[in-house]
């Protein structure tokens, strides 16, 4: 619960409320970066970011198809490591080890891995700034539907991989245009993420936060 | 360029960077070296070549990334872990019985092979059910990521030709216009397939590569369901109609100057459909066709109650009438008529 302090725009350089976080070092780093630590340093956030990202990062990686149900039995394969640069997709690559446990099977890709779990720490970020915005909308200069809209790149990297399942859901049928706008989804997911994530810090107040 | 900006650049770039070098990996091979065997005569075409080169379009995987497999390994049929009901695609020659599960197939569309001394590539497309073979001599073909009318378009590594699957043509490179020379595969329940062939041997899922595979991406044919039973396609076709559920499953076949096809459904009720130009016979045992071309000369076929079929005064099986047999190909209905808007239509042998 937001307490009526928190409204009040605190004098330059008092300190965070919370006893966790080191305002100093939001005090030395003015910029995007050092908001995003001092915001991540709130117990509160750090966590809602580790969570966010962690479920991102599966959601994406079963959207991928490298999660998958289906297995019986436990079985570890691996082929030789050279194949991780084969190109699956525009922007996905060949698995190198398969883990099998029963009900589910795990394909390891590096480079899948490297890829997501990239995307997942922006998106992470983007939805726990979002998060904070609206949490304490004195503290983050953006409405209420822009903080819920930055979130939306975050759905357009997990789009990139099971174009045709989406789009036979939404009963659309493919064209060039579409399938090479799939192509590119996880690079401008990336470009999206990143401006999303830097227009956000730069309208946030990290000392209003409270956690 | 600020320290913020540096430190983000620093972290994201060699993820992107890794993932462009791979990008620019693995780009199909331009040797014109011709070793595909080919046949004298082209199949009938529903459209100019021109106008399937224009309509191709990318399927998302860039070449290769669908991964055919070119070292296939076989176990027995005893130690496979099937269900009765799973789509096996089977092939005989020489006395040689294989069965390539479609669990498998799915993720590989081409298995380059050898069976009974014959170097052949087995072909199979999901989205369009096409399971076909074409004789590859010392070639291999490859998944080229492009599609035709939703089917696949192979490539020969050796050439760099695109051939689309369907209609077996090539339709660029040095090999455009140039027909495959094709075997009759079956699409049937690996149930079935084992029950007439039971020394077959199976492809083995240690394909080289790591997948999934008792997970289908596309839906289920055992239980039908996802895509293999709904009423759409994903991607765009030249031709189209409404006559029948799109995922009805037809038998076809073409000559160079014709083609037809059967309703399965109808065809297993009727047990022998005929067209002007062609007749279908039904084989119970496999729940699948044999096409033959006929003319009005041509004896009449008469299913007889032990499954088999006379013509003139001889019994004879689905397989063995006594008429010029053309490879028989089972798809979906719409990607038949993509291709053979013209196709002949079936009527019962009376």
């Amino acid at each position: 619960m937001r307490s009526d302090r928190a409204a009040e725009p605190p004098p330059s350089g008092t300190t965070l409320a919370s006893g966790a976080r080191d305002s100093s070092s939001v005090a030395l780093s003015p910029g995007a970066l050092g908001k995003l630590c001092g915001i991540l340093r709130i117990p509160l956030y750090g966590g809602t970011f580790a969570a966010l990202s962690l479920a991102y990062f599966t959601l994406v990686i079963v959207a991928f198809g490298d999660l998958s149900a289906g297995g019986r039995g436990f079985e570890f394969v691996s082929v030789p490591l050279d194949r991780m640069f084969d190109r699956t997709g525009a922007f996905t690559f060949e698995p190198v080890a398969r883990l099998i446990v029963p009900g589910a099977t795990l394909l390891l890709s590096p480079i899948n891995l490297a890829v997501v779990g990239a995307l997942s720490i922006l998106a992470g970020m983007n939805l726990t700034v979002a998060f904070a915005s609206l949490r304490e909308p004195r503290a983050c200069r953006i409405s209420r539907t822009g903080s819920v809209l930055s979130g939306f790149p975050a759905l357009l990297a997990g789009g990139a991989c099971c174009a045709p399942a989406i789009l036979l859901v939404l009963g659309i049928q493919a064209s060039s245009l579409l399938i090479g706008l799939f192509r590119i989804l996880i690079p401008v997911s990336f470009v999206l993420l990143a401006a999303a994530l830097k227009f956000a810090l730069d309208r946030t107040d990290v000392e209003h936060l409270r956690s | 360029m600020n320290r913020t900006s540096r430190s983000m650049a620093a972290f994201f770039v060699p993820v992107i960077g890794i993932a462009a070098v791979g990008h620019l990996i693995g780009a199909p091979g331009g040797d014109l070296v011709d070793s595909l065997p080919l046949a004298d005569e082209p199949y009938v075409l529903g459209d100019p070549i021109v106008a399937y080169r224009s309509f191709m379009m990318s399927g998302g995987p860039p070449p290769d990334g669908i991964p055919s497999i070119d070292q296939p390994s076989f176990v027995e049929a005893h130690e496979v872990d099937m269900a009765p009901g799973d789509m096996v695609i089977g092939f005989v020659h020489e006395g040689e019985s294989r069965a390539y599960p479609q669990s498998i197939l799915v993720y590989h569309e081409i298995v380059n092979d050898q069976v009974g001394g014959l170097n052949v590539a087995v072909t199979y497309c999901p989205l369009t059910a096409t399971a076909q073979g074409f004789l590859r001599g010392e070639a291999t073909l490859g998944v080229s990521g492009q599609l035709l009318n939703s089917n696949m378009v192979m490539y020969d590594r050796e050439s760099g030709s695109y051939f689309s699957q369907i209609a077996a043509t090539g339709l660029n490179g040095t090999l455009e216009g140039r027909t495959l020379q094709e075997v009759g595969l079956i699409w049937t329940t690996w149930e079935r397939w084992r029950a007439v062939h039971p020394d077959t041997k199976v492809l083995s899922d240690r394909t080289g590569y790591l997948r999934n595979y008792a997970r289908d991406p596309y839906g289920s044919y055992n239980p039908p369901g996802g895509y293999y039973t709904e009423n759409g396609t994903i991607f765009p076709l030249m031709h189209q109609s409404s006559e029948h559920h799109l995922k009805t499953m037809v038998v076809g076949a073409r000559t160079s100057e014709r083609s037809v096809h059967f309703i399965l459904n109808e065809l297993a009720s009727a047990r022998v459909l005929r067209s002007p130009s062609f007749v279908a016979a039904y084989d119970r045992d496999l729940h699948t066709g044999f096409v033959y071309q006929v003319d009005d000369a041509s004896p009449e076929v008469e299913a007889l109650d032990d499954g088999n079929f006379r013509v003139g005064d001889g019994s004879y099986a689905a397989d063995a009438l006594p008429l010029r047999q053309v490879v028989a190909v089972q798809a979906f209905f719409f990607a038949w008529h993509a291709f053979y808007p013209n196709s002949e239509v079936a009527r019962s042998d009376a």
